[in-house]
């Protein structure tokens, strides 16, 4: 097993890692790079909590070997921030109480953000399905639609 | 979960990526969107020593149209297609592609990886069927063109060679006035795999009322995804009418063979019924817009 030499850009900056072969994006980021943002839930594909964003489009990290993205753009839940300061989701995810147990919540708001960013006016409808990948095992779904929602509404304001 | 060993191998166009399976036969397994193959090799369902990825191979991915019809890249993913305007009776094809999986198994899910699994539940093969599809199979120096219809063999097993890359899906023009649908039967309504699925394709004389063609194709009602030809022949020469298309309807719950493994033959064939209709109902009214 070659181990392959990948470079991409992580969270803004450019990163060069060493992976196995057969090592899952997911298992990069959070054992290689300990950026344990990104949880490891189901592993197959079916809860969304490793979601990151893979040139700016939700993918589940779980079903993507890390030497694929090689070349390509990531971002993770770590990548929200500017410094001190949480992306809007973050803080809206926060007052709304769209927060129980916290595992869906990474995927939760990446999924969101990658929504927002294409459609900053987005239905309830556009909200549930932009979610509708993400299982958050304590049922608090509509305190996360709200969270969106408070966003959204927050863009049109400023408009 | 941990995956078995193998090497990585990134092709950068599709003759590299043909040579690299003459060279590894069925030692080899390709990679395109992963959704599926990643999780057959956590659960070492398949042991490859090779992985050779696609996702380099760009001329493989997304739509070209010329007089002939239109030509859509094997590595083109499920969400650019739901996106994309395929005319009336293509939205038989784009409205199986926004219901594949989630958004998230959407953005990486390929056309090709679902038709080359062979899932008789597989979304985008009822479609495709309905639409008179074929696949290009391409190795080196070779490529043969497959009629969809004559593609698939059993759950999981259709007729390419190891070796063998699926570069593009063909949709031949329809004539004008088509209209295409898709229903899809679940019990939930993401990341679910279908209990039933149909797709209607028709086409309509100048009339708008008189059936020209009609294909209806249905999935997991069968070992493999399947066209309903009685169902659709039924309604050739007869009037777009409710009537018609119960009698439609009806036929294709008598040609679907359900094996009763997610649900009982009994349920699959009165929903293959309510479906086709719907479907038909809905493809009428694309075909009149």
């Amino acid at each position: 097993m070659k181990k392959c030499h990948i470079t991409f850009q992580l969270n803004g900056r450019t990163c060069e890692v060493l992976v196995d072969p057969n090592q899952t994006l997911l298992s990069m980021l959070r054992e290689d790079l300990s950026l344990t943002g990104t949880k490891y839930g189901c592993g197959e594909g079916d809860c969304g909590a490793c979601t990151v964003l893979l040139d700016d489009e939700p993918v589940n990290s779980c079903l993507i070997l890390a030497a694929q993205v090689d070349g390509h753009k990531l971002t993770t839940i770590e990548g929200l921030a500017d410094g001190d300061k949480l992306h809007p989701l973050q803080t809206s995810f926060i007052d709304k109480g769209a927060i129980q147990c916290g595992f869906c919540t990474p995927g939760m708001i990446l999924s969101a953000k990658a929504l927002l960013d294409e459609e900053p006016n987005p239905c309830e409808l556009d909200i549930r399905t932009a979610i509708s990948g993400n299982l958050c095992r304590c049922t608090g779904y509509q305190k996360i639609v709200e969270a969106v929602k408070a966003v959204a509404d927050d863009c049109q304001g400023e408009n | 979960m941990l995956l078995p060993k193998f090497d990585y191998n990134a092709p950068a166009t599709l003759d590299e990526a043909c040579r690299m399976m003459a060279g590894y036969g069925d030692r080899a397994k390709l990679l395109a969107g992963g959704t599926d193959l990643l999780i057959a090799l956590k659960k070492k369902t398949v042991t490859p020593t090779q992985v050779v990825a696609l996702n380099r191979v760009d001329e493989i991915k997304g739509f070209l149209s010329d007089g002939d019809g239109l030509f859509i890249g094997a590595r083109t993913t499920a969400a650019e297609i739901a996106l994309s305007d395929l005319g009336p009776a293509g939205q038989a094809l784009t409205q199986a592609a926004s219901q594949v999986g989630s958004p998230l198994i959407r953005n990486l899910a390929t056309i090709g990886g679902n038709l080359v699994t062979a899932m008789p539940a597989a979304d985008m093969a009822p479609p495709l069927l309905a639409l008179q599809a074929s696949v290009v199979l391409q190795r080196i120096g070779e490529q043969r063109e497959v009629l969809l219809s004559d593609f698939f063999i059993s759950p999981g097993e259709q007729v390419m060679l190891p070796e063998e890359i699926m570069s593009m899906i063909v949709l031949p023009r329809l004539p004008e006035g088509c209209g295409g649908a898709f229903e899809k039967l679940g019990v939930r309504k993401a990341l679910e795999r279908s209990i039933v699925s149909v797709a209607a394709v028709i086409s309509l004389a100048d009339d708008g009322r008189t059936i020209q063609g009609a294909r209806i194709a249905l999935g997991a009602v069968a070992p493999t995804p399947m066209l309903a030809q009685e169902a659709g022949a039924a309604l050739c020469g007869r009037k777009a009418t409710a009537k018609n298309f119960a009698v439609a309807a009806e036929i294709a719950a008598r040609e679907a063979k359900p094996r009763g493994l997610r649900t009982s033959p009994v349920y699959s064939r009165l929903m293959v019924e309510q479906l086709t209709l719907r479907a038909l109902t809905r493809a009428l009214e694309a075909a009149n817009l």
